[in-house]
């Protein structure tokens, strides 16, 4: 756990002086909402509709541009041998880079959810549960991106290559996401979205599980 | 007692071209081995595959006296220092250290460090974007003076280094077969592996 945390930490505080990663994702979530806006508007009621699937469409974007970002240090850096020679089974190099990724994805999901409830008058009152789908939502996302990220670091169209990979695995975690989140923005109790919860519960169980245990033989050269 | 480090039969091939026929090699504890040879005849792949990044095609690697891929544990007493050595650019050196300690599972004591940097003659507080090729190679000797590692593996690790920083390199390889351990490094400067090597392995 020390050393799964180490490695997180040690990752955040390395994108943070590069800043290349986590500032181009945010400027790309601050065009996808200046476009979905000027698309959607100006009726007030027109954005409200909109705002579960804008929220969802600009975090699963800024996500793709994010989800490299685990392994792309360990390139840039050329450091990738330096991380496979560490002792111990390789699963905690996975919970590393996927805690990493899980809390950038956490920071932009929380900046993104004040921008829609700005610009597109998504309602807060249920601010709780929305935060607990966008939560479990990521969960997901990270879990895949990050083993995907780690299978393909290696080549030289990573960057290409992530976001099909990526997008054709998570589609159910977004799915399941946007429709709680559309029962949440409409006024439905919570406990009408737990079935949607539950879903992205076993979907984060699933794909978690799986990569880790995965993880060991892919990230190999 | 088996080799640290054993070599058996390994074929290693990229896409149709060989690089490694048949090469056996063994080190023992307390032994230095210097590979020789031309541009491109193995030598890195040759560390490559002891160290265990990447696979031979045939033959068996075995660490410790175990075949490579039942080492886990152990692999934290196993260094490689590549050429260039490879450190994160935005960290300052004695982070890169403190770093790497800790994901080694180690104490990454300040002190120890301090002393390390202060040893291979580096300054604190610099990122390593602004280190020269010779004090990236001092950065990677502190390594190895913190870790005290049981098989090193270098690749040619006296280019780069001026005298002192040689001297330091001599040290290091020291103190690893003094402790016991087994030191393998590839390198083009036959003068120095006489110096630095118990024997010396020609790659042809």
């Amino acid at each position: 756990m020390k050393r799964i945390l180490a490695l997180a930490l040690r990752d955040l505080r390395l994108e943070l002086r590069g800043r290349s990663g986590l500032f181009s994702a945010l400027f790309f979530l601050g065009v996808v909402l200046l476009i979905l806006g000027f698309a959607l508007g100006p009726e007030e009621d027109d954005l409200r509709r909109a705002a579960p699937g804008v929220l969802w469409v600009a975090l699963a974007f800024a996500g793709s541009l994010l989800a490299g970002r685990a392994w792309a240090v360990e390139v840039e850096n050329d450091t990738l041998d330096d991380l496979l020679l560490l002792p111990g089974s390789r699963e905690w190099i996975y919970w590393g880079k996927f805690l990493f990724l899980w809390i950038l994805l956490l920071f932009v999901s929380l900046l993104l959810l004040v921008l829609v409830a700005g610009m597109f008058y998504l309602p807060l009152a249920q601010a709780p549960a929305i935060l607990l789908t966008l939560l479990l939502g990521a969960t997901g996302y990270a879990a895949v991106a990050t083993f995907y990220a780690g299978l393909v670091v290696r080549l030289p169209t990573a960057q290409l290559i992530l976001p099909i990979l990526v997008f054709s695995v998570v589609v159910p975690v977004i799915l399941a996401a946007v429709r709680a989140t559309i029962g949440l923005a409409e006024g439905v109790p919570a406990s009408e979205v737990v079935a949607w919860w539950k879903l992205l519960l076993a979907f984060d169980a699933i794909y978690l599980t799986a990569s880790s245990l995965l993880f060991p033989f892919v990230i190999e050269g | 007692m088996p080799p640290l480090l054993e070599l058996d039969r390994v074929w290693k091939r990229f896409a149709r071209d060989w690089v490694l026929k048949e090469v056996s090699l063994a080190v023992a504890a307390g032994e230095a081995v210097a590979l020789l040879g031309p541009n491109g005849v193995g030598k890195t792949t040759l560390l490559r595959v002891a160290a265990g990044l990447t696979r031979p095609q045939k033959g068996e690697v075995r660490l410790f006296g175990k075949p490579a891929r039942e080492v886990e544990a152990e692999r934290g007493r196993l260094l490689y220092l590549a050429n260039p050595p490879a450190f994160y650019r935005h960290l300052t050196g004695e982070e890169n250290l403190r770093s790497w300690l800790l994901l080694l599972g180690k104490a990454a004591d300040d002190r120890a460090v301090a002393g390390a940097m202060a040893r291979v003659g580096l300054p604190l507080g610099r990122p390593v974007l602004a280190y020269s090729s010779g004090m990236k190679k001092r950065l990677a000797l502190a390594r190895v003076f913190l870790a005290e590692p049981k098989i090193l593996l270098l690749d040619e690790p006296e280019t780069a280094l001026d005298e002192a920083g040689r001297e330091l390199l001599f040290q290091a390889i020291e103190q690893v077969r003094k402790g016991g351990g087994a030191v393998l490094l590839a390198t083009h400067d036959r003068a120095f592996a006489e110096a630095a090597a118990d024997r010396e392995v020609v790659l042809s």
